[in-house]
């Protein structure tokens, strides 16, 4: 996976700083191991496509709608 | 950071060939560290019995849901509830207003127990699961509407301290500074009770409405009987329609919660309690709506026009109603719900862009090590404060597109959580249970009903008799 940022640091960490972070939180807690833990993709099916882009046709021509009603109201 | 210690080298080895990951790759960072005394703190109390160890564990988990809810109680929505109270009286207004709340609630459950389950941000989920192209499609979405929100909210913060003779520029800097204030903590924890202690002062609107002394039966009975809309429906009435669900539902809230819980570090045992911490939330926003649109219910009674208001002139307005003290805490309630939501909404923003950007995005992260994060957050917030000292800019049309976009853009937002919350593949067992499903879907058709009649008032606003308006 690549590896977008590095989170190392300069300053040293204890040992029970150390211990803490391991017993207190869960594996994918941790920054660098979400880092390398991402998610899979998944395959969006032709319903979902059709659903995503009927709201985002809806999204702009509601927008419009409401550019139109402030430019009336302005005149 | 360095591992020196051969003790904890062997132990970060051991963890790593866990994960299945390098141990080289393994690296605890600050921000780890931070939210590891956190989560120590919940385990130790959880391991208590009792009922004050139970009080402390909720005392340690509340946070997102109350800020969530109280941080959209904004500027805008104050100005949406007071200008129904002044317009509509003591009525309709008031089940709806409750209902758009508990269709808040039922959204945010599911960024409650998204967050919990994948310790991920929304915006970093939509990202992964969906591909880039959507992931920064969502992400522009947000930014461009949490921008125009942000400038109501400095609007509100100019209008507030603007009935006590503060001038614009001063109010303005002052809001920067208190943002920059909270954020100086570099610690989730502590900037969350700070904001946790400046919400509650959204119930200021409480005395207010108590001070005009309202009629209580009257109150039972609209919140009963849906009843009276004066005026019927109109084109008025569908644009304060849409305000109010504006003032309640907005994608910001979907975003600030689940990434506010990942950083937070809630794990699936704390669902419960994140739940409790919504519906909490829910009922305290829902309290000072209720008690703004009573607050300037006389203004109805004595059919004084509210059409132009703005926060301050509320303020003004009702001092014959509440006397000077009344007055100037509605405009101080005005004032600090801009000045929370402020907070909230930008730091949702900086959120949004360090998950989708790839950049550490936390509160926990000191300014050397999140300056993206920090920077989109103070850069977005300047550019909105500066956008509202411009000279002759239409404030009131901005605060109008605010809220009417803001349940516009909501459909989108809630496909890509259902989506998300019904995906078995990073939900697992915690998928949305078919009722939960049932009424998601029921605060969709909703929204997308309310879109449409405010469609079809403004292009033909005579269709409005068809549906028994006029």
């Amino acid at each position: 996976m690549e590896k977008e940022f590095d989170s190392r640091r300069d300053t040293e960490v204890s040992r029970e700083e150390m211990a803490s972070v391991i017993t207190a939180l869960e594996p994918d807690q941790i920054i660098s191991t979400k880092e390398h833990h991402h998610c899979p993709r998944r395959r969006l099916t032709r319903t979902e496509m059709v659903l995503f882009w009927g709201l985002r046709i809806y999204l702009v021509f509601m927008v419009g709608v409401v550019v139109y009603q402030i430019w009336t109201g302005v005149r | 950071m360095q591992m020196n210690e051969p003790n904890t080298t062997s132990e970060l080895r051991r963890f790593a060939i866990n994960q299945q990951v390098s141990d080289t790759d393994v690296v605890i960072t600050h921000e780890d560290i931070d939210r590891a005394h956190d989560r120590e703190r919940v385990s130790a109390t959880r391991a208590r019995r009792g009922f004050r160890p139970r009080l402390g564990l909720f005392w340690l988990l509340i946070g997102p849901g109350i800020l969530v809810m109280l941080g959209e109680n904004d500027g805008p929505s104050m100005l949406s509830y007071a200008a129904t109270g002044a317009r509509f009286g003591v009525g309709f207004f008031l089940p709806f207003v409750v209902l758009t709340f508990v269709m808040a609630c039922v959204v945010q459950e599911m960024t409650v127990r998204l967050g919990a389950a994948t310790h991920r941000g929304h915006a970093e989920l939509i990202f992964d699961r969906f591909g880039p192209f959507w992931g920064w499609f969502s992400m522009i979405d947000l930014m461009i509407g949490n921008f125009l929100t942000l400038v109501t909210e400095f609007i509100a913060i100019r209008a507030g301290l603007g009935f006590f003779g503060v001038r614009p520029a001063v109010a303005v800097l002052g809001a920067l500074l208190v943002l920059s204030v909270a954020l100086m903590t570099h610690r989730y924890w502590t900037w969350e009770r700070i904001i946790l202690a400046a919400a509650m002062f959204n119930l200021a609107f409480v005395p207010v409405a108590l001070l005009t002394h309202p009629q209580w039966g009257a109150v039972g009975r609209a919140l009963v009987t849906w009843k009276p809309l004066p005026g019927g429906l109109t084109q008025e009435t569908v644009l304060i329609l849409l305000a109010n669900i504006g003032a309640t539902v907005t994608p910001w809230m979907l975003f600030f919660q689940q990434s506010a819980i990942a950083d937070k570090g809630l794990t699936t045992r704390d669902i419960r309690m994140g739940r409790l911490d919504t519906a909490l939330g829910a009922a305290l926003a829902t309290i000072a709506a209720l008690a703004t649109i009573l607050a300037t219910a006389p203004l109805f009674l004595h059919h004084m026009s509210a059409a132009n208001f703005e926060a301050a002139e509320f303020a003004q307005a009702l001092q014959p109603f509440v006397g000077y003290w009344g007055a100037a805490l509605f405009a101080l309630g005005m004032f600090e719900a801009g000045m929370v939501a402020a907070i909230t909404i930008s730091t949702s923003s900086a959120y949004a862009f360090g998950e989708v950007a790839r950049r550490p995005h936390s509160l926990n992260l000191p300014f050397k090590q999140g300056r993206t994060f920090y920077l989109v957050l103070l850069v977005e917030a300047v550019a909105a404060a500066g956008l509202v000292l411009i000279p002759g800019i239409p404030l009131v049309y901005i605060v109008l597109l605010v809220n009417v976009i803001a349940v516009l853009a909501m459909p989108p937002a809630l496909l890509f959580l259902y989506m998300l919350v019904n995906d078995r593949e990073i939900m697992g067992s915690l998928v949305s249970p078919a009722w939960a499903n049932v009424l998601a879907l029921g605060v969709v058709v909703i929204l997308v009903g309310a879109g449409l009649l405010f469609g079809v008032s403004v292009i033909t606003p005579n269709a409005l008799a068809l549906v028994g308006g006029r």
